[in-house]
Protein backbone atom coordinates (compact mmCIF):
# COMPACT_ATOMS: atom_id res chain seq x y z
CA UNK A 1 0.00 0.00 0.00
CA UNK A 2 1.34 3.51 -0.66
CA UNK A 3 2.09 5.83 2.43
CA UNK A 4 -0.34 7.25 4.15
CA UNK A 5 0.97 9.62 6.60
CA UNK A 6 0.57 9.48 10.56
CA UNK A 7 -2.01 12.20 10.69
CA UNK A 8 -4.26 10.47 8.25
CA UNK A 9 -4.46 6.96 10.18
CA UNK A 10 -4.74 8.43 13.43
CA UNK A 11 -8.03 10.52 12.33
CA UNK A 12 -8.88 7.35 10.40
CA UNK A 13 -8.50 5.34 13.77
CA UNK A 14 -10.27 8.28 15.65
CA UNK A 15 -13.27 7.64 13.31
CA UNK A 16 -13.63 4.16 13.42
CA UNK A 17 -13.37 4.61 17.46
CA UNK A 18 -16.12 6.96 17.24
CA UNK A 19 -18.02 4.18 14.65
CA UNK A 20 -17.35 1.53 17.33
CA UNK A 21 -19.60 4.09 19.54
CA UNK A 22 -22.28 4.54 17.00
CA UNK A 23 -22.76 2.06 14.91
CA UNK A 24 -24.09 -0.69 17.30
CA UNK A 25 -26.40 2.25 18.33
CA UNK A 26 -27.67 1.95 15.03
CA UNK A 27 -28.37 -1.49 15.12
CA UNK A 28 -30.80 -1.03 18.84
CA UNK A 29 -34.04 -1.53 17.04
CA UNK A 30 -32.93 -5.07 16.54
CA UNK A 31 -33.19 -7.77 19.24
CA UNK A 32 -29.50 -9.16 20.48
CA UNK A 33 -28.67 -7.24 17.58
CA UNK A 34 -24.60 -7.09 19.14
CA UNK A 35 -24.69 -10.58 19.42
CA UNK A 36 -25.77 -11.12 15.72
CA UNK A 37 -24.38 -8.24 13.98
CA UNK A 38 -21.24 -7.74 15.98
CA UNK A 39 -21.32 -4.04 14.77
CA UNK A 40 -18.39 -3.24 16.81
CA UNK A 41 -15.94 -5.19 15.18
CA UNK A 42 -16.34 -3.75 11.68
CA UNK A 43 -14.63 -0.36 12.13
CA UNK A 44 -11.60 -2.30 14.40
CA UNK A 45 -11.17 -4.81 11.86
CA UNK A 46 -11.58 -1.88 9.31
CA UNK A 47 -8.97 0.61 10.74
CA UNK A 48 -6.50 -2.65 11.06
CA UNK A 49 -6.61 -3.19 7.80
CA UNK A 50 -6.17 0.28 6.76
CA UNK A 51 -3.95 1.57 9.22
CA UNK A 52 -1.96 -1.02 10.10
CA UNK A 53 -1.61 -3.31 13.75
CA UNK A 54 -0.72 -0.80 16.01
CA UNK A 55 -3.74 1.81 15.13
CA UNK A 56 -5.87 -0.98 14.99
CA UNK A 57 -5.44 -2.46 18.16
CA UNK A 58 -5.49 0.38 19.68
CA UNK A 59 -8.99 1.06 18.31
CA UNK A 60 -10.03 -2.52 19.17
CA UNK A 61 -9.21 -1.51 22.92
CA UNK A 62 -10.30 1.82 22.80
CA UNK A 63 -13.36 1.32 20.84
CA UNK A 64 -15.51 -1.08 23.25
CA UNK A 65 -13.80 0.99 26.09
CA UNK A 66 -15.28 4.77 24.97
CA UNK A 67 -18.54 2.78 23.62
CA UNK A 68 -18.97 1.67 27.51
CA UNK A 69 -17.64 4.65 28.69
CA UNK A 70 -20.44 6.65 26.55
CA UNK A 71 -23.75 4.27 25.98
CA UNK A 72 -23.35 1.56 28.88
CA UNK A 73 -22.83 -1.18 26.21
CA UNK A 74 -21.20 -3.06 26.31
CA UNK A 75 -21.23 -3.88 30.03
CA UNK A 76 -18.48 -3.94 32.30
CA UNK A 77 -18.75 -7.59 33.33
CA UNK A 78 -18.16 -7.99 29.29
CA UNK A 79 -16.09 -5.18 28.62
CA UNK A 80 -12.70 -6.51 29.16
CA UNK A 81 -13.41 -10.03 27.27
CA UNK A 82 -14.97 -7.69 24.29
CA UNK A 83 -11.40 -5.75 24.55
CA UNK A 84 -9.45 -8.18 24.04
CA UNK A 85 -11.27 -9.76 21.34
CA UNK A 86 -11.52 -6.70 19.42
CA UNK A 87 -7.86 -6.07 20.04
CA UNK A 88 -6.91 -8.97 18.43
CA UNK A 89 -8.89 -8.62 15.36
CA UNK A 90 -7.10 -4.70 14.93
CA UNK A 91 -3.76 -6.43 15.71
CA UNK A 92 -4.16 -9.32 13.28
CA UNK A 93 -5.76 -7.46 10.71
CA UNK A 94 -3.11 -5.05 10.14
CA UNK A 95 -0.26 -7.46 10.86
CA UNK A 96 -1.38 -10.33 8.03
CA UNK A 97 -2.49 -7.08 5.62
CA UNK A 98 1.12 -6.22 6.25
CA UNK A 99 2.50 -9.70 5.53
CA UNK A 100 0.00 -10.74 2.53
CA UNK A 101 0.90 -9.71 -0.78
CA UNK A 102 -0.73 -11.82 -3.34
CA UNK A 103 -0.67 -8.89 -5.77
CA UNK A 104 -4.29 -9.03 -5.78
CA UNK A 105 -6.60 -6.47 -3.67
CA UNK A 106 -9.66 -8.85 -2.75
CA UNK A 107 -6.92 -11.90 -1.94
CA UNK A 108 -5.44 -10.15 0.07
CA UNK A 109 -8.10 -8.71 1.87
CA UNK A 110 -9.72 -12.05 1.93
CA UNK A 111 -7.37 -13.96 3.20
CA UNK A 112 -6.11 -11.26 6.18
CA UNK A 113 -10.12 -10.79 7.30
CA UNK A 114 -10.45 -14.54 7.67
CA UNK A 115 -7.72 -15.29 9.97
CA UNK A 116 -7.80 -12.31 11.67
CA UNK A 117 -11.53 -13.11 12.15
CA UNK A 118 -10.61 -16.45 13.24
CA UNK A 119 -7.82 -15.47 15.28
CA UNK A 120 -10.08 -13.01 17.25
CA UNK A 121 -11.76 -15.85 18.07
CA UNK A 122 -9.73 -18.56 19.53
CA UNK A 123 -7.98 -16.01 21.61
CA UNK A 124 -11.00 -14.59 23.36
CA UNK A 125 -12.47 -18.19 23.23
CA UNK A 126 -8.88 -18.92 25.47
CA UNK A 127 -9.29 -15.86 27.62
CA UNK A 128 -13.03 -16.54 28.46
CA UNK A 129 -12.07 -19.98 29.34
CA UNK A 130 -9.09 -19.10 31.54
CA UNK A 131 -9.60 -15.83 32.79
CA UNK A 132 -12.85 -14.05 32.43
CA UNK A 133 -15.42 -16.90 32.75
CA UNK A 134 -13.02 -19.32 34.25
CA UNK A 135 -15.17 -22.47 35.08
CA UNK A 136 -18.07 -21.49 33.38
CA UNK A 137 -17.23 -21.71 29.80
CA UNK A 138 -17.28 -24.78 27.59
CA UNK A 139 -16.32 -25.63 23.57
CA UNK A 140 -20.22 -25.52 22.73
CA UNK A 141 -20.91 -21.95 23.96
CA UNK A 142 -18.09 -20.95 22.38
CA UNK A 143 -19.19 -22.42 18.89
CA UNK A 144 -22.25 -21.08 19.49
CA UNK A 145 -21.47 -17.46 20.66
CA UNK A 146 -18.67 -17.27 18.06
CA UNK A 147 -20.04 -18.62 15.35
CA UNK A 148 -23.85 -19.44 15.01
CA UNK A 149 -25.01 -16.85 16.60
CA UNK A 150 -22.64 -14.37 14.96
CA UNK A 151 -23.35 -16.00 11.52
CA UNK A 152 -25.32 -12.77 9.98
CA UNK A 153 -22.39 -10.81 11.37
CA UNK A 154 -19.41 -12.96 9.43
CA UNK A 155 -21.49 -13.23 6.85
CA UNK A 156 -21.92 -9.07 6.71
CA UNK A 157 -18.08 -9.07 7.48
CA UNK A 158 -16.84 -10.98 5.31
CA UNK A 159 -19.52 -9.55 1.90
CA UNK A 160 -19.14 -5.99 3.48
CA UNK A 161 -15.65 -5.47 4.50
CA UNK A 162 -13.16 -5.70 1.31
CA UNK A 163 -16.12 -4.19 -0.52
CA UNK A 164 -15.82 -0.68 1.57
CA UNK A 165 -11.86 -0.82 1.95
CA UNK A 166 -12.21 -0.85 -2.13
CA UNK A 167 -14.93 1.58 -2.23
CA UNK A 168 -12.53 3.97 -0.33
CA UNK A 169 -9.43 3.05 -2.59
CA UNK A 170 -11.67 3.97 -5.37
CA UNK A 171 -12.92 7.32 -3.97
CA UNK A 172 -9.65 8.05 -2.95
CA UNK A 173 -10.13 8.43 0.10
CA UNK A 174 -7.39 5.97 1.05
CA UNK A 175 -4.36 5.36 -1.18
CA UNK A 176 -4.32 2.20 -3.62
CA UNK A 177 -2.66 -0.94 -2.51
CA UNK A 178 -1.72 -2.29 -5.89
CA UNK A 179 -1.58 1.21 -7.79
CA UNK A 180 -1.36 0.00 -11.36
CA UNK A 181 -3.85 -3.13 -11.19
CA UNK A 182 -6.37 -0.93 -10.12
CA UNK A 183 -6.01 1.94 -12.62
CA UNK B 1 -35.12 14.94 21.45
CA UNK B 2 -32.88 13.69 18.60
CA UNK B 3 -31.88 17.28 17.57
CA UNK B 4 -30.54 17.88 20.64
CA UNK B 5 -26.60 18.08 20.72
CA UNK B 6 -25.39 15.71 23.54
CA UNK B 7 -21.66 15.79 25.11
CA UNK B 8 -20.56 18.43 22.57
CA UNK B 9 -18.66 21.15 24.46
CA UNK B 10 -20.80 24.22 25.59
CA UNK B 11 -18.58 27.16 26.81
CA UNK B 12 -19.73 28.77 30.05
CA UNK B 13 -18.22 29.51 33.08
CA UNK B 14 -19.53 27.34 35.90
CA UNK B 15 -18.07 25.62 38.82
CA UNK B 16 -17.44 22.49 36.66
CA UNK B 17 -15.83 24.61 33.77
CA UNK B 18 -13.54 26.22 36.01
CA UNK B 19 -12.25 22.91 36.89
CA UNK B 20 -8.93 21.62 35.83
CA UNK B 21 -9.70 18.86 32.94
CA UNK B 22 -7.25 16.77 34.37
CA UNK B 23 -9.17 16.59 37.93
CA UNK B 24 -12.25 15.94 36.23
CA UNK B 25 -11.14 13.02 34.65
CA UNK B 26 -9.69 11.68 37.46
CA UNK B 27 -13.45 12.85 39.41
CA UNK B 28 -14.98 10.93 36.75
CA UNK B 29 -13.08 7.66 37.19
CA UNK B 30 -13.87 7.95 40.90
CA UNK B 31 -17.35 8.55 39.96
CA UNK B 32 -17.69 5.11 37.68
CA UNK B 33 -16.10 3.37 40.69
CA UNK B 34 -18.98 4.92 43.32
CA UNK B 35 -21.81 3.99 40.38
CA UNK B 36 -20.39 0.55 40.47
CA UNK B 37 -20.17 0.02 44.05
CA UNK B 38 -23.85 0.84 44.70
CA UNK B 39 -26.40 -1.78 45.15
CA UNK B 40 -29.18 -0.48 46.93
CA UNK B 41 -31.74 2.24 46.89
CA UNK B 42 -30.71 4.14 49.15
CA UNK B 43 -27.21 4.26 47.37
CA UNK B 44 -29.23 5.59 44.13
CA UNK B 45 -31.28 8.29 46.23
CA UNK B 46 -27.61 9.44 47.70
CA UNK B 47 -25.98 9.40 43.95
CA UNK B 48 -29.19 11.27 42.51
CA UNK B 49 -28.73 13.96 44.91
CA UNK B 50 -24.87 14.42 44.04
CA UNK B 51 -26.29 14.11 40.06
CA UNK B 52 -28.75 16.80 40.66
CA UNK B 53 -26.08 19.51 42.31
CA UNK B 54 -22.99 18.39 39.15
CA UNK B 55 -26.07 19.27 37.01
CA UNK B 56 -26.60 22.63 39.05
CA UNK B 57 -22.86 23.18 38.93
CA UNK B 58 -22.23 23.05 35.59
CA UNK B 59 -25.30 25.01 34.54
CA UNK B 60 -25.90 23.72 31.23
CA UNK B 61 -29.00 22.78 30.03
CA UNK B 62 -30.93 19.64 31.13
CA UNK B 63 -31.50 18.44 27.68
CA UNK B 64 -27.96 18.44 26.75
CA UNK B 65 -26.92 16.57 29.87
CA UNK B 66 -29.58 14.07 29.67
CA UNK B 67 -30.57 13.93 25.94
CA UNK B 68 -28.29 10.34 25.63
CA UNK B 69 -30.36 8.74 28.31
CA UNK B 70 -33.31 9.72 26.65
CA UNK B 71 -32.48 8.54 23.68
CA UNK B 72 -32.12 4.97 25.44
CA UNK B 73 -35.26 5.29 27.01
CA UNK B 74 -36.90 2.31 25.29
CA UNK B 75 -34.00 0.08 25.95
CA UNK B 76 -33.87 0.63 29.84
CA UNK B 77 -37.65 0.05 29.94
CA UNK B 78 -37.29 -3.24 28.58
CA UNK B 79 -33.99 -4.13 30.11
CA UNK B 80 -35.99 -3.11 33.24
CA UNK B 81 -39.27 -5.36 32.20
CA UNK B 82 -37.09 -8.33 31.03
CA UNK B 83 -34.96 -8.08 34.47
CA UNK B 84 -37.97 -7.89 36.18
CA UNK B 85 -40.10 -10.96 34.11
CA UNK B 86 -37.55 -13.19 33.87
CA UNK B 87 -34.85 -12.70 36.21
CA UNK B 88 -35.53 -14.33 39.32
CA UNK B 89 -38.93 -16.59 39.84
CA UNK B 90 -38.97 -16.91 43.51
CA UNK B 91 -40.87 -14.63 45.55
CA UNK B 92 -42.31 -13.67 42.41
CA UNK B 93 -45.72 -11.75 42.90
CA UNK B 94 -47.32 -13.73 40.40
CA UNK B 95 -46.84 -16.19 37.65
CA UNK B 96 -48.21 -15.59 34.28
CA UNK B 97 -47.34 -18.23 31.36
CA UNK B 98 -43.49 -17.18 31.05
CA UNK B 99 -43.72 -14.11 33.18
CA UNK B 100 -42.56 -14.10 36.64
CA UNK B 101 -42.13 -10.65 38.00
CA UNK B 102 -40.69 -10.83 41.37
CA UNK B 103 -39.25 -8.06 43.96
CA UNK B 104 -35.43 -9.65 42.86
CA UNK B 105 -35.97 -9.02 39.25
CA UNK B 106 -36.76 -5.61 39.64
CA UNK B 107 -34.10 -4.47 41.85
CA UNK B 108 -31.32 -6.16 39.45
CA UNK B 109 -33.00 -4.18 36.19
CA UNK B 110 -33.36 -0.82 38.22
CA UNK B 111 -29.63 -1.97 38.75
CA UNK B 112 -28.64 -1.91 35.10
CA UNK B 113 -30.67 0.63 34.05
CA UNK B 114 -29.42 3.10 36.69
CA UNK B 115 -25.84 2.26 36.87
CA UNK B 116 -26.08 3.02 32.49
CA UNK B 117 -27.89 6.27 33.63
CA UNK B 118 -25.29 7.46 36.14
CA UNK B 119 -22.72 6.49 33.55
CA UNK B 120 -23.67 8.09 30.77
CA UNK B 121 -24.71 11.29 33.05
CA UNK B 122 -21.52 11.73 34.15
CA UNK B 123 -19.68 11.04 30.70
CA UNK B 124 -21.90 13.69 29.30
CA UNK B 125 -21.18 16.29 31.92
CA UNK B 126 -17.19 15.74 31.05
CA UNK B 127 -17.52 16.59 27.71
CA UNK B 128 -19.83 19.44 27.92
CA UNK B 129 -17.79 20.94 30.47
CA UNK B 130 -14.17 20.35 28.80
CA UNK B 131 -13.29 21.57 26.01
CA UNK B 132 -11.85 19.34 23.08
CA UNK B 133 -7.95 20.60 23.93
CA UNK B 134 -8.37 20.46 27.32
CA UNK B 135 -10.05 17.04 27.10
CA UNK B 136 -6.84 15.81 24.79
CA UNK B 137 -4.35 17.42 27.35
CA UNK B 138 -5.79 15.77 30.11
CA UNK B 139 -5.84 12.08 28.97
CA UNK B 140 -2.26 12.55 27.31
CA UNK B 141 -1.17 13.69 31.50
CA UNK B 142 -3.09 10.41 32.34
CA UNK B 143 -1.52 8.09 29.73
CA UNK B 144 1.73 9.86 30.58
CA UNK B 145 3.55 6.65 32.41
CA UNK B 146 2.69 4.68 29.27
CA UNK B 147 5.58 6.66 27.89
CA UNK B 148 8.06 4.82 29.69
CA UNK B 149 7.07 1.87 27.35
CA UNK B 150 7.59 3.98 24.36
CA UNK B 151 3.72 4.34 23.28
CA UNK B 152 3.02 7.81 21.55
CA UNK B 153 0.62 9.14 24.06
CA UNK B 154 0.16 12.13 23.10
CA UNK B 155 -0.88 10.51 19.87
CA UNK B 156 -3.25 8.24 21.55
CA UNK B 157 -4.24 10.93 23.45
CA UNK B 158 -5.47 13.14 20.26
CA UNK B 159 -6.93 10.22 18.84
CA UNK B 160 -9.07 9.89 21.76
CA UNK B 161 -10.27 13.35 21.72
CA UNK B 162 -11.39 13.55 18.19
CA UNK B 163 -12.96 10.05 18.64
CA UNK B 164 -14.77 11.30 21.20
CA UNK B 165 -15.56 14.73 19.11
CA UNK B 166 -16.46 12.71 16.52
CA UNK B 167 -19.29 10.64 18.15
CA UNK B 168 -22.12 12.92 18.15
CA UNK B 169 -21.52 14.42 14.49
CA UNK B 170 -21.82 10.65 13.36
CA UNK B 171 -24.87 9.79 15.67
CA UNK B 172 -26.74 12.39 13.85
CA UNK B 173 -25.67 11.85 10.44
CA UNK B 174 -26.24 7.34 11.24
CA UNK B 175 -29.54 8.34 12.21
CA UNK B 176 -30.29 10.58 8.84
CA UNK B 177 -28.94 7.76 6.94
CA UNK B 178 -30.93 5.10 9.01
CA UNK B 179 -34.29 6.78 8.66
CA UNK B 180 -33.62 7.19 4.67
CA UNK B 181 -32.61 3.70 3.78
CA UNK B 182 -35.75 2.89 6.20
CA UNK B 183 -38.01 5.00 3.94
CA UNK B 184 -36.07 3.04 1.10
CA UNK B 185 -37.79 -0.12 2.75
CA UNK B 186 -34.83 -1.79 4.64
CA UNK B 187 -35.86 -4.46 7.12
CA UNK B 188 -34.04 -4.94 9.86
CA UNK B 189 -35.95 -7.06 11.34
CA UNK B 190 -36.80 -9.90 9.14
CA UNK B 191 -36.36 -13.66 10.34
CA UNK B 192 -34.33 -14.89 8.17
CA UNK B 193 -30.17 -14.80 9.02
CA UNK B 194 -29.20 -13.92 5.33
CA UNK B 195 -31.67 -11.20 5.10
CA UNK B 196 -30.52 -9.92 8.49
CA UNK B 197 -27.23 -9.57 6.98
CA UNK B 198 -28.59 -7.93 3.92
CA UNK B 199 -30.30 -5.36 5.63
CA UNK B 200 -26.86 -4.35 7.07
CA UNK B 201 -25.12 -3.66 3.82
CA UNK B 202 -27.86 -0.21 2.48
CA UNK B 203 -26.66 1.33 6.28
CA UNK B 204 -23.19 0.00 6.75
CA UNK B 205 -21.88 1.32 3.66
CA UNK B 206 -22.72 5.03 3.77
CA UNK B 207 -22.13 5.52 7.43
CA UNK B 208 -18.47 4.67 6.69
CA UNK B 209 -18.07 6.26 2.68
CA UNK B 210 -19.59 9.67 5.45
CA UNK B 211 -17.54 9.11 8.33
CA UNK B 212 -14.07 8.43 5.81
CA UNK B 213 -15.27 11.46 3.41
CA UNK B 214 -14.71 13.65 7.31
CA UNK B 215 -12.06 12.37 8.18
CA UNK B 216 -9.95 12.99 5.20
CA UNK B 217 -11.29 16.59 5.26
CA UNK B 218 -10.11 17.20 8.93
CA UNK B 219 -6.84 15.17 8.10
CA UNK B 220 -6.07 17.57 5.05
CA UNK B 221 -6.84 20.83 7.52
CA UNK B 222 -4.67 19.72 10.06
CA UNK B 223 -1.39 18.60 7.34
CA UNK B 224 -2.29 22.25 5.61
CA UNK B 225 -1.88 24.08 9.37
CA UNK B 226 1.23 21.71 10.07
CA UNK B 227 0.02 19.22 12.02
CA UNK B 228 2.54 16.60 13.42
CA UNK B 229 1.64 13.50 15.53
CA UNK B 230 5.38 13.25 16.52
CA UNK B 231 5.56 17.22 17.65
CA UNK B 232 5.45 17.81 21.16
CA UNK B 233 2.03 19.38 22.45
CA UNK B 234 1.75 22.98 22.71
CA UNK B 235 0.71 24.60 26.10
CA UNK B 236 -2.49 25.70 26.49
CA UNK B 237 -5.25 26.44 29.39
CA UNK B 238 -2.83 25.03 33.10
CA UNK B 239 -3.63 21.65 33.62
CA UNK B 240 -1.89 22.61 37.81
CA UNK B 241 -5.22 21.93 40.53
CA UNK B 242 -6.54 24.33 42.78
CA UNK B 243 -8.57 24.28 45.26
CA UNK B 244 -11.63 23.77 43.20
CA UNK B 245 -10.06 20.62 42.13
CA UNK B 246 -8.88 19.21 45.52
CA UNK B 247 -12.25 20.31 46.65
CA UNK B 248 -14.04 18.10 43.63
CA UNK B 249 -12.11 15.06 44.09
CA UNK B 250 -12.00 14.78 47.69
CA UNK B 251 -15.95 14.86 47.31
CA UNK B 252 -16.35 12.18 44.87
CA UNK B 253 -13.55 10.33 46.81
CA UNK B 254 -16.16 10.54 49.82
CA UNK B 255 -19.43 9.31 47.77
CA UNK B 256 -16.97 6.74 46.75
CA UNK B 257 -16.32 5.67 50.29
CA UNK B 258 -19.77 6.14 51.66
CA UNK B 259 -21.05 3.77 48.68
CA UNK B 260 -18.74 1.30 49.82
CA UNK B 261 -18.71 1.64 53.63
CA UNK B 262 -22.65 2.46 54.25
CA UNK B 263 -24.66 1.68 51.97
Amino acid sequence: MQKMSAVKKSIITAVCIALCVVLPQAFHAVPNAGAIYLPMHIPVLLCGLICGWSYGLLCGLAGPALSALLTGMPPAAVLPGMMVECGVYGLAAGLLMQLVRTKHLYADLYISLAAAMLLGRVVSGIAKALIFSAGSYSMASWVAGSFVTALPGIVIQLALLPSIVYALMRARLIPQRYPKDEE
Amino acid sequence: MNAVPTGVYQPGSSFLHRLCAFAKLLCLIVLLCAVVATGSLSGYALLLLFTAGLLLLSRVPLRSALGSAWRLRWFFLIILLMNTCFFNPEGAWFSLWIFTPSPAGLMQGLNVVLRVLFILVFSNLLTLTTAPMELTRAIELLLSPLGLLKIPVGQVAMILSVAIQFVPTLFEETDMIRKAQTARGAKFDSPRLLDKAGAAAPLVVPIFLAAFKRADELALAMEARGYRTDAPSRPGRRLSGTWRDAAALVCCCLLWAVQILYL
